[in-house]
């Protein structure tokens, strides 16, 4: 069982959706296997369903058929309140379009994985321990200036290093980026992808990254191809 | 946690949840206000129900009324132990006039029995002579009429000039220096002998006059405080006399330009100043009078025990003729009620000014329906009376139409009174009264005052029950009590026309409000639907984060709740002001658009109820707070219920 942790399996997964009439295939039977800390990234055209993907691997959606395996369990048979317990502990999501909550400073945002996480005494009982944290990623990202800074103050860099903060807030087991550089110009992205493996590797986590862009995803271990819903073969790992 | 947490940043930060409370604090107010005027309502009808017919009242179908009651009174003091106190009332129609003017009003006459009335009423706490008096009569100290007189004068002299000093000026006109040299001249110095000999004037009137003199010249500024304190001076000088009032104030008066409707009020008090002022000098003449038949008695008391005949006989003259410059006696004594057409009027700013008070005669005339007598055989009865003081008990109704007299004076004269017959057996004609009762004497209304703690809703009509088994019984031992059913009801079902009528506009306000909070029930389902809808990428944050949908549906939840009890509590603050100061509120509307709502012709108390209820503030609270959480419930499901996929995707 130790061996599993952090790993992931997916096997034989198959996603659709209705559009009105019609039945979109987004994947058809995609499987692969990620070890514990390896970072990956999936690499496929824009409606390829690499998103679709992720949002399966993150427990926001459910398959219609096929096993999704994290740290060797399957995720089919967890409860609801299972299933948000480990979206709250042990996967963090990072968002192309950051999807930060406007109302909330810099702090208070990179703070609300572990707000979710606490009951109100138990948030009172921790609430400096928890602070601090807080305060020593955002430190560790470089966001230490901007503590009491609302989202519309930040530039999309600052935005995604916020997401990423609040990615790590709970030290989750897995890392879930859906194209985390695609909303900045390329010195900012490569700047943030640096920081993603930096940080991931620090804490051990294993990280799936999908992305469009081929240059992005060469800063990961492993690349994935998703066409038309399937994984492409897999070219030869990186030394 | 983060549920509290976040409901707390979107309640400081959505413009949306400023427009909900609002909503939900302008239904509060409104219902605060409503109800809290119509509850008030019925408990001042009980209130004034009871402190002027006390808490059951026995009554007798027929005009003719109950015979006995004094002895009734005493059974049921002594079978009945809830009763504490019971007092006989006759209540009769008559004409009121005015001697020597064409004034003519019709109006109830209520024969009462005081001090005894103060047992089973509040009728004392209205009182304007004998204000806070326990025992009040028909009789008290011609000085203290004197004394409240007086003050009632300066007070009218104070309303007069104060729409005097109100108006802005310079100096004195011609006109207004020709009315204080009048009004200085009017002045009586002769009254004031230190004045007019230049010595050092000791009391407080003649330093009064002496600055006034000094400022007589010069501006009105000073002129106005200076006539106010000589009007002050005056009320506590003994022996001033009414005139003094009414020229000082009219001097005022003449000495500003007053605009036209500050004029007229001016001039209405003068009148009523005058009508006063005569009033004042029959009973300062009266007192005098009084002194000195006294004097004459008793001069007359030690002749006769002297046995000096023709001495006695000389003192009774004197005495008869003094007699009548004296006022009537204690059987002819009347109060009015405070309200009477034409006897007095409320200024503006709700000061009473009384034109015909204590000291003045009014005139009553009666048609004697007490018994037996057929229409073609009635006679009016006509009696004059002093009035001695007036009662206001808040009730216009009843106020504008009640003269009090004393009650065996209104029994002979409405015919109540007992009735003998010479004796028709020799058997009678032995015995220790030689007369035979042919009827008892009659009252029409027996007042009863349970003992406190028992005049309670669902308790009075079971002493009521009691009483009429009281009477049943006695009238089984006193035949001919009474010709028709006597009956004993609470003050409830006497006064139930008027209490379920009231009661069935708040039932119905309570329904017209419920809708009104329906709708206020839609506005918060709205808002916060739109809130939700807003907040979609949110939601799907938050479940990204591991937030149960439950939770999710908590803070929407908790969002509603806010906006009621943040709303609410903001209308039962701003209604708890408004009801406490309605009146003043009411006032100004009527002086600044000239609009007023609350009649007191049509709602009978001059003041509007302006009591909160706590358990009717405590309902509308809850009910805002549910109807907070009900709006947002639809919307919080609906958040709840977002799949996290689709709420990311949202733009």
């Amino acid at each position: 069982m130790n061996d599993a942790v952090g790993a992931m399996e997916v096997r034989k997964l198959h996603k659709s959706y209705r559009l009105g009439r019609t039945t979109l295939k987004v994947l058809r039977g995609v499987s692969f296997q990620v070890a514990p800390r390896e970072f990956v990234a999936v690499v496929g055209a824009s409606g390829s369903g690499k998103s679709t993907l992720l949002h399966l691997l993150g427990l926001l959606d459910r398959p219609e058929r096929g096993t999704i395996r994290l740290d060797g369990m399957d995720t089919a048979a967890l409860s609801p309140a299972r299933r948000n317990h480990m979206r709250c502990r042990e996967i963090g999501f990072v968002f192309q379009f950051y999807h930060l909550l406007p109302e909330l400073t810099v702090l208070e945002n990179a703070l609300l994985p572990a707000k979710v996480d606490s009951s109100l005494p138990g948030w009172f009982a921790r609430r400096r321990e928890r602070r601090r944290q807080a305060v020593e990623i955002l430190e560790q990202i470089g966001l230490s200036e901007r503590l009491r800074h609302r989202p519309k103050e930040l530039s999309g860099g600052e935005r995604q290093r916020v997401a990423i903060a609040r990615a790590l807030m709970n030290r989750p087991r897995f890392l879930l980026a859906d194209e985390p550089t695609g909303n900045l110009d390329s010195r900012t992205g490569k700047h943030i992808l640096d920081l993603l493996r930096q940080v991931s590797r620090q804490v051990h986590q294993t990280v799936v990254m999908v992305t469009h862009d081929a240059e992005i995803a060469r800063a990961a271990d492993r690349v994935l191809h998703l066409r038309d819903g399937r994984l492409a073969k897999q070219p030869p790992r990186k030394a | 946690m983060y549920k509290l947490y976040l409901c707390l940043q979107y309640l400081g930060k959505r413009v949306l949840a400023y427009f909900a409370m609002l909503g939900v604090a302008l239904c509060v107010f409104v219902m605060m206000v409503c109800i809290s005027i119509l509850t008030g309502f019925v408990n001042k009808v009980e209130v004034a129900a009871k402190g002027l017919f006390g808490d059951i009242v026995v009554s007798s179908a027929s005009l003719s009324g109950l015979g006995y009651y004094d002895e009734f009174i005493r059974e049921i003091k002594r079978d009945v132990p809830a009763v504490q106190d019971a007092s006989p009332f006759i209540l009769s129609y008559g004409i009121l006039r005015i001697p020597q003017t064409d004034y003519r009003c019709l109006v109830q006459v209520a024969g009462i029995r005081l001090p005894e009335r103060a047992a089973v009423s509040d009728f004392e706490d209205g009182l304007f002579v004998q204000a806070g008096e326990s025992k009040p009569t028909f009789a008290p100290p011609l000085s203290r009429v004197l004394a409240r007189l007086r003050e009632h004068m300066e007070a009218c002299g104070e309303i007069a000039l104060r729409q005097c000093a109100a108006v802005e000026g310079e100096g004195l006109s011609a006109p207004q220096h020709a009315a204080v040299s009048r009004l200085l001249k009017a002045i009586p110095i002769e009254m004031f002998p230190d004045l007019m000999r230049d010595a050092q004037p000791t009391d407080r009137f003649a330093g009064a006059l002496r600055k006034l003199l000094a400022v007589a010249g010069g501006r009105r500024d000073d002129y106005l405080p200076a006539l106010r304190e000589l009007l002050a001076a005056a009320a506590r000088q003994p022996d001033a006399s009414g005139a003094l009032f009414r020229q000082l104030v009219e001097a005022a008066a003449e000495a500003g330009d007053l605009p036209p409707e500050r004029r007229a009020l001016v001039e209405r008090v003068c009148s009523s100043l005058r009508h006063q002022e005569t009033a004042l000098n029959v009973l300062a003449g009266a007192e005098e009078v009084e002194q000195k038949l006294g004097e004459l008695r008793r001069e007359m008391k030690a002749a006769d025990d002297a046995g000096n005949d023709e001495e006695v006989l000389r003192l009774d003259a004197r005495i008869q003729a003094l007699s009548g410059r004296a006022l009537f006696g204690p059987d002819r004594r009347a109060i009015l009620g405070l309200g009477i057409p034409g006897f007095s009027f409320r200024t503006g700013d709700g000061e009473v000014v009384r034109t015909i008070g204590p000291g003045q005669q009014i005139v009553l005339s009666m048609i004697p329906f007490g018994r037996r007598l057929s229409p073609t055989d009635i006679t009016p009865t006509t009696a004059r009376f002093t009035v001695i003081d007036d009662c206001d008990t808040d009730v216009s109704s009843v106020d504008s139409e009640i003269v009090y007299v004393p009650f065996e004076t209104l029994q002979q004269l409405n015919n109540m009174s007992a009735e003998y017959a010479a004796p028709i057996r020799p058997a009678d004609a032995n015995a220790a009264d030689p007369n035979v009762l042919v009827a008892p004497a009659r009252c029409s209304q027996i007042h009863v005052k349970v003992r406190p703690g028992l005049a309670t809703n669902e308790k009075l009509p079971e002493l009521a029950g009691q009483i009429n088994e009281a009477w049943q019984r006695f009238e089984a031992r006193h035949r001919g009590a009474a010709t028709t059913e006597v009956k004993a009801r609470t003050w409830r079902q006497m006064q139930s026309r008027i209490v379920s009528t009231i009661e069935n506009q708040r039932t119905l306000m309570w329904l017209i409000l419920s809708v009104i909070s329906v709708v206020a029930l839609v506005l918060i389902f709205v808002i916060m639907y739109v809130i939700v809808v807003q907040k979609t990428r949110d939601i799907g944050v938050l479940k990204a984060v591991g937030a149960s949908s439950g939770g999710v549906a908590g803070i929407f939840l908790a969002y509603g709740a806010a906006i009621g009890v943040i709303g609410s509590l903001i209308g039962t603050v701003g209604g708890y002001f408004f009801v406490r100061n309605i009146n003043p509120i009411h006032d100004w509307v009527g002086r600044a658009f000239g609009f007023v709502v609350w009649n007191r012709e049509t709602f009978m108390f001059a003041r509007i109820p302006n009591e909160v209820s706590f358990a009717t503030t405590a309902t509308i609270i809850v009910g805002a707070i549910a109807s907070g959480i009900v709006g947002s419930l639809l919307p919080a499901v609906l958040a709840a219920r977002k799949q996290p996929v689709e709420a990311l995707r949202y733009e």
